[in-house]
């Protein structure tokens, strides 16, 4: 049985990291867009959306991170992502996003970037 | 699922068509997923396959129900050979507030999605009813 949705949240000097577990699709997206929108307007540096624990995602969720990632643009923000399943990389390179987001294989090398 | 040996090798006729009707609520579209992914691999297909088919039927169902506000989502999944044939319907669906939010392209990205991951897929509107279709062939590994 997978996972359920849930986020959990860090602060490490100024990055805020936020990882994000569970399936990501039509019926998590709200939540998922609270959390990250909300982060990335009070983050005071770079948000790391760690998504190694995501075990699903689709269009809905794709559109939550692009918003995420306008978000952060308006407020001078970093977005990084970080995710290593390869069925979850696919859906990012058929998409074209892996053009748009900054995408690390662990969170040590997210906050490093 | 059908099958039959013939000279040695595994031959697959059409099976049973498997029906699910779900009302439009964000949460019961994992049925669907669940349904994908387990007839795709009682049909051989392989694990990458089936991920794919069920992220495929995700987006299709997503696609159909956009401005499907009450309504259900018939789908009808149909093995013949070594393709998959889903069909998602919208019954008795009527607009709501415009519908799927599409601000940030979800649309589009679904139709990328789709044309990644099946062989043909299309939408139609028949008798005033919105449908979504999709075929994907698998690789032959024989049922399961």
């Amino acid at each position: 049985m997978d996972e359920a949705f849930g986020v959990d949240e860090r602060t490490e000097g100024d990055l805020l990291h936020l990882a994000v577990r569970g399936e990501l699709d039509l019926a998590t997206a709200p939540m998922l867009r609270e959390r990250l929108y909300g982060a990335a307007d009070r983050s005071s540096g770079p948000l790391i959306v760690d998504l190694l624990a995501v075990t699903f995602i689709d269009s809905t969720a794709l559109g939550v991170l692009i918003g995420t990632q306008e978000r952060c643009q308006e407020r001078g923000i970093d977005l990084r992502l970080v995710l290593e399943d390869a069925r979850i990389l696919k859906i990012f390179e058929i998409t074209g996003l892996t053009e748009l987001f900054a995408i690390s294989p662990t969170v040590t090398e997210a906050a490093a970037r | 699922m059908s099958g039959a040996v013939e000279d040695g090798s595994e031959v697959r006729t059409m099976s049973e068509p498997v029906e699910l009707s779900i009302p439009i609520q964000s949460d019961l579209i994992l049925l669907a997923r669940l349904t994908a992914a387990t007839v795709a691999s009682r049909a051989g297909f392989d694990v990458e396959e089936v991920d794919d088919l069920r992220l495929a039927v995700d987006e299709l169902c997503v696609l159909v129900a956009e401005d499907g506000g009450s309504g259900r989502l018939r789908l009808t999944f149909t093995t013949a050979g070594d393709t998959i044939e889903v069909v998602c319907a919208l019954d008795g669906g009527e607009s709501q507030d415009g519908g799927r939010p599409d601000e940030h392209g979800e649309r589009e990205l679904s139709v990328r999605i789709l044309d990644a991951l099946v062989d043909e897929h299309g939408e139609e509107f028949d008798g005033g009813q919105r449908r979504g279709w999709l075929r994907k062939r698998g690789v032959r590994h024989g049922p399961s």
